[in-house]
């Protein structure tokens, strides 16, 4: 099995400048703290060291205190967090969105689901789950909604995170600047499926998206085989399509309960991240997807065998 | 409610039932402070429907009962501290009256509302009325047991002056539940009608 | 030894246990019985939300986990957070003030015993009813805030949220009233002499703790009324997809309890710390004012930056800035205990007991933990680092490092006081350096997994780099933070029947529960010394250095 998670998803190495400037608050921060603890650390430790009581006789000088320090330590932190105060005001204005008018915009919706994304492209007809690509160095603006509960929109190398409430839009930026592949979660407990909702985000050149974008627009391919024949048969026959779209499949679209399968084929991964997109893990899902993913809002439709190849056929393009 | 310390009563334990009630009162100002701010909060989702709904020239009068019970019950404290008990006792009838009449200007609002099909799970306004009036209705009540058991314990001769503390608790707790009413009155029936 | 016998309140005093044998511990309405009741309720469900704690590290000890099924584990940690929250920490704080704060201000009882004890049972029903939600083949199961619409009907069908809102109702209930004792017990029997600034530190953080509780927990059960009957009645408070209903106001409702209740839990911690560090320094607490008084300001400004649980949600920017910058400031009363405490220490002759090291553990950890807490109020770095570990290191670092590590000192300083019997400090020495190895290894690495982009509240993960075998320390620090736990209870245990025997004042301390036996009798005490300073004992102790002829002293010298 090829694993799916051999990159970093660290808020430390930012692969855009919202993460990037966000990133560097983050390490100036940490170093004023630095300062800070080690300079109580070590007066702590001072103390119990130097005046550590060695049977002298007596008492210590009963001081019960000093204005003058007293007014100092009030003073230096709070100047210190005036300062912190000015730089967080700066980052936020830098990583938001109204500091970046869309000038040609790549506008993108999100909706979040219990537990899966889904992704649309204005403009076009794409739409699609889990695996969100978009084209390097240009801000992209996300419009974030959520079709149940809180979900919350995160991949730590790109930008910020963002809760995704109903009833309540929410617009984030998110860029990367090199292509490759970036991964997230997400980040607001929505329930049973929480931990495997996660994000996973393609970065193309821009050329390479515009390819990407081409393809996806197209409807699914036409059955090839007579397989594939059998399997889009019964996709629309048994009741995936009352809850999934396939673009070509000749099913209406109705209402948006799971993923659109549209080129299913093109995704590296299956239920939002739990396993790879291979035919073999398809069929096991397809046979029984609360055994890879508990709690899972896809029905066990106990598919006979040949029921299960016809439908990887079609929904993976197989022969 | 005797116990060791009030035994002991003198100089600064005397009060220990006025301090509690003024913390207890504190923390009931957060409860409805609470309710309060979420009705404002969801105000923007009412629409036309306290408006249409509500009849605030009605509940004002209603109100204005309950207001004035806060002077009978301060004139019964004071007859209360003369040691004029009969006083004592009609103030507090009164008192309670204003209270009941005030109830059943909420009673009447409520049949009103639900006969419209107003009910508590009709939508975010009802949800919101019904549990902000309703939360003061229940203190009313609770108000209206404490007076009348006093007021009982009186006529049965068991109130004397070494009960000075429990009248002025139970009067700061009536003044308190009127108070509450001003704020529900102005925020419900006035600010987002 | 020279000591006026002022007797507080001189009447003949009946006894306040009825009943005979352990059954008087039923019907009790002595404060000490019924702060220990507390303090043993509270460190039972300790077992229960450490035995939570650990199946959740057993569960996250490896990548793809099996031990627990996801909605097992949403159960787990939510009862583990709210057990921890509702049924040890607080309680633990507020039956350890029970038992001291009328002891304290030489008090024979407190105001209202009777409340008192009903306060005590109507957290214990709370308790029981959190927990009784299992017969019903559920827990509760949507986190210890459960977010709206999430703990709603629609995506929370089974009954063990109900349980868990009536449970935290109850618990509320309880919790108010033992707040209202003692305030109307703090304002009302303090001993003659015993001004506001003579009241010993610990006392002082009670008080402002219960005002905290009494305005931060009415808004909490209003918004539990709320939620409950959305959930039973079908109303539309928090219901968002469904007319107008506001998922937001839930999160505004609970935080704005949610913060206050962070300091009801640290607060006590900051008392105890200021009875315990100058006692083993042998010096008064330096800066007595600022130490009461920045917890005046701690307990003002937590009501005023609960937005800060808020960040991600999409406010405006005002919004953000405005409790950004409150949040920033809570950092500088805070601090001002920290230099104050560690100041007290500086030039005095620290006596190394196992209270000390625990109240110097506390210093190092509970910084931190704050500093990781000033970096959430810097709202990018929140909009990062929010619903990761990294938020579960720094509430593990406040709350344990900080508040339950003062809680150990205070335990090792007033166990004496309590049960008249010494704690074993060769016991208490393992027990500190394995909390300490166990505790840091356990949460210093959640920070690293928070920065490496691991959320909360997860029922298992995948493995991206590093992700397990950080994990894995973290579940072997857990296990020796257990090991030290178990140490501690059986050091309560043993201690209790074969500790030495304490005397009065062990410690040569200066307040004034030392100034009657060890335990207390029921009426607490015999004669009290005039209070003339914060430390009357000492006064009487040591009239050389007493701080009530300080500045005759000065003048002389
Ligand atoms: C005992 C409990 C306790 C305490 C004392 C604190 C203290 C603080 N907390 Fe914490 N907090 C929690 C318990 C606590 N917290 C819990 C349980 C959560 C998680 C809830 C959940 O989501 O489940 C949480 C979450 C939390 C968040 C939300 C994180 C998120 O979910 O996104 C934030 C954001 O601002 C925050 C901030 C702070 C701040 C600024 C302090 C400050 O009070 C800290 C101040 C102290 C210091 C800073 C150290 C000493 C000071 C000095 C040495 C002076 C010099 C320092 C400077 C100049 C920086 N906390
Ligand atoms: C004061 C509060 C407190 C305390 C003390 C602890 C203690 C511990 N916590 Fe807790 N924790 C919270 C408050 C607390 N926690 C909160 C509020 C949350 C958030 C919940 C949420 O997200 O909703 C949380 C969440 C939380 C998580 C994150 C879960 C998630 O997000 O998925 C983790 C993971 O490691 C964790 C671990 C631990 C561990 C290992 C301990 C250890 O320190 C525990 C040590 C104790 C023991 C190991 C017990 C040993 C004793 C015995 C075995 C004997 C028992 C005997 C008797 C019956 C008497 N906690
Ligand atoms: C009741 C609704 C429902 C029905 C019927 C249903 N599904 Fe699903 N399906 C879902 C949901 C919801 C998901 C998303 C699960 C998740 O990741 O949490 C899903 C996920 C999937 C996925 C993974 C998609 C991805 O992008 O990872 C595939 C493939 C799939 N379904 C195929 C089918 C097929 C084939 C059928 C019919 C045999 C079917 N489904 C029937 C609801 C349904
Ligand atoms: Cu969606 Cu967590
Ligand atoms: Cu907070």
């Amino acid at each position: 099995m090829h694993n799916l998670y051999s990159t970093v998803a660290s808020v430390l190495s930012p692969a855009s400048p919202y993460a990037a400037d966000i990133g560097r608050l983050f390490w100036i921060t940490f170093w004023i703290s630095m300062v800070i603890l080690v300079a109580v650390s070590a007066f702590v430790i001072f103390n119990l060291i130097r005046y550590r009581d060695r049977g002298q006789e007596g008492l210590p000088p009963q001081t019960h205190g000093n204005m003058v320090v007293e007014v100092t330590w009030t003073a230096i932190p709070l100047a210190i967090l005036v300062v912190l105060f000015v730089l967080t005001m700066q980052t936020m204005a830098a990583v938001s969105p109204s500091s970046h008018p869309k000038a040609d915009p790549v506008n993108l919706d999100v909706i979040a689901h219990q537990w899966w994304w889904e992704f649309r492209y204005p403009g076009s007809d794409v739409v699609t789950a889990n695996e969100l690509h978009i084209p390097v160095g240009t801000p992209i603006h996300i419009e974030l909604t959520s079709a149940d509960v809180i979900h919350d929109f995160w991949v730590p190398e790109l930008g910020r995170k963002m809760d995704a409430v109903p009833g309540h839009p929410n617009t984030m930026l998110i860029q990367a600047d090199k292509p490759g592949v970036y991964l997230g979660a997400c980040a607001e407990y929505c329930g049973a499926g929480h931990a495997w909702m996660r994000i996973r985000v393609i970065a193309q050149t821009e050329s390479d998206y515009q390819n990407w974008l081409k393809a996806q627009a197209q409807p699914h391919p036409a059955p090839k085989t007579s397989l594939q024949a059998v399997g889009m048969g019964l996709f629309n026959g048994l009741t995936c399509s009352s809850c999934h779209v396939v673009k070509g499949s000749g099913q209406p679209e109705g209402h948006v309960v799971g993923p659109d399968l549209t080129h299913l084929a093109d995704r590296q991964t299956l239920a939002a991240g739990v396993v790879p997109n291979t035919p073999a893990e398809l069929k096991k899902w397809l046979a029984d997807p609360h055994s890879i993913k508990p709690g899972v809002y896809m029905p066990n439709l106990h598919l006979t065998s040949q029921q299960l190849d016809a439908l990887v056929a079609y929904l993976e393009e197989q022969p | 409610m005797t116990t060791a310390n009030s035994s002991a009563q003198t100089g600064p334990t005397m009060n220990r039932h006025k301090v509690g009630m003024l913390f207890f009162i504190s923390s009931e100002i957060f409860f409805f402070l609470t309710l309060l701010s979420s009705y404002a909060y969801l105000s923007g989702a009412f629409g036309n429907l306290p408006h249409q709904s509500l009849a605030v020239p009605r509940t004002f009068v209603f109100s204005l009962f309950l207001f004035s019970s806060s002077l009978t019950i301060w004139f019964a404290e004071r007859a209360f501290h003369r040691h004029r008990y009969g006083a004592f006792r009609w103030w507090m009838l009164a008192t309670m009256l204003l209270g009941l009449i005030f109830l059943s200007g909420q009673a009447i609002e409520y049949t009103e509302l639900i006969r419209t099909g107003i009910t508590l799970n009709y939508d975010v306004f009802s949800s919101a009325f019904f549990t902000l009036t309703g939360f003061h209705g229940l203190h009313v009540i609770t108000g209206l047991v404490m007076l009348g058991s006093l007021t009982g314990l009186s006529f049965a001769g068991k109130l004397g002056p070494e009960n000075e503390s429990a009248v002025a608790t139970i009067s700061y707790y009536w003044h308190f539940v009127d108070a509450v009413w001003v704020a529900v009155f102005t925020v419900a029936y006035l600010i987002f009608i | 030894m020279r000591q006026e016998p002022i007797a507080p309140h001189a009447l003949p005093f009946p006894p306040l246990t009825r009943g005979w044998g352990w059954l008087a511990w039923f019907s009790t309405t002595d404060h000490k019985k019924i702060g220990i009741l507390y303090m043993v309720t509270s460190l039972f469900f300790f077992g229960v939300g450490g035995i939570e704690a650990l199946l959740i590290r057993i569960q996250l000890a490896a990548p793809d986990g099996k031990v627990l099924t996801p909605q097992e584990y949403d159960a787990i940690f939510t009862m583990h957070g709210t057990t921890m929250i509702f049924l040890v920490v607080m309680p633990i704080f507020i039956g350890l003030a029970n038992y001291l704060v009328p002891l304290m201000i030489g008090a024979r009882d407190v105001a209202f015993p009777r409340l008192n004890a009903l306060g005590y049972w109507v957290f214990v029903l709370g308790g029981i009813v959190l927990y009784l939600a299992l017969f019903t083949g559920s827990l509760a199961n949507a986190g210890w805030f459960s977010y709206a619409p999430l703990s709603e009907a629609a995506y929370s069908s089974r009954p063990g949220v109900d349980y868990w809102i009536v449970g935290l109702i109850e618990t509320g209930v309880g919790t108010i009233a033992a707040a209202v004792n003692l305030l109307a017990t703090i304002v009302r029997y303090r001993a003659p002499g015993m001004t506001w600034r003579r009241m010993p530190l610990f006392v002082w953080m009670m008080m402002i703790t219960s005002l905290i509780i009494l305005y931060a927990l009415t808004p909490l059960n209003a918004g539990l009324i709320m939620l409950l009957g959305d959930r039973l009645l079908h109303m539309h408070f928090f219901r968002a997809n469904v007319s107008g209903g506001s998922a937001i106001l839930w999160q505004h409702i609970f935080w704005f309890f949610g913060h206050p209740e962070v300091y009801i839990m640290a607060l006590p911690a900051f008392g105890i710390m200021s009875e315990v560090v100058p006692v083993f320094s042998r010096k008064p607490i330096f800066g007595y004012t600022f130490v009461a008084g920045s917890g005046i300001a701690i307990g003002l400004l937590s009501f005023a930056v609960w937005v800060h649980h808020m960040f991600a949600v999409g406010l405006s920017t005002p919004m953000n800035a405005a409790f950004s910058a409150a949040s920033m400031l809570i950092a500088v009363p805070t601090g001002v205990k920290i230099f104050n405490w560690s100041t007290t220490m500086f030039r005095g002759r620290l006596r190394m007991t196992s209270s000390m090291y625990f109240a110097a553990a506390m210093i190092i950890q509970f910084v931190i933990g704050g500093i990781t807490g000033v970096m959430f109020a810097s709202v990018p770095i929140d909009w990062q680092l929010t619903d990761s570990y990294f938020v579960v290191a720094h509430m593990h670092y406040v709350l344990f490092g900080g508040s339950m590590f003062g809680l150990w000192a205070g335990v090792y300083y007033w166990f004496p006081k309590i049960t008249g019997r010494m704690m074993s400090e060769r016991l208490g020495r393992w027990h500190f350096w394995l909390a300490v190895i166990g505790f840091n290894m356990t949460f210093f690495v959640q920070h690293i997994l928070g920065l490496l982009g691991m959320p909360r509240r997860v029922y298992t993960y995948p493995g991206l780099p590093d992700y397990a075998a950080l994990n894995l320390i973290s579940t072997i620090g857990a296990f020796i933070l257990g090991i030290a736990v178990l140490l501690f209870l059986w050091n309560l245990v043993s201690s209790f029947r074969h500790g030495e025997e304490a005397g009065d004042n062990p410690w040569d301390a200066w307040t004034l529960e030392w100034a009657t036996t060890s335990p207390p009798p029921e009426h607490n005490f015999e004669k009290l010394p005039p209070v003339r300073s914060a430390r009357p004992l000492f006064d009487l102790n040591h009239p050389e250095y007493a701080d009530h002829a300080r500045s005759s002293r000065e003048a002389k010298a």
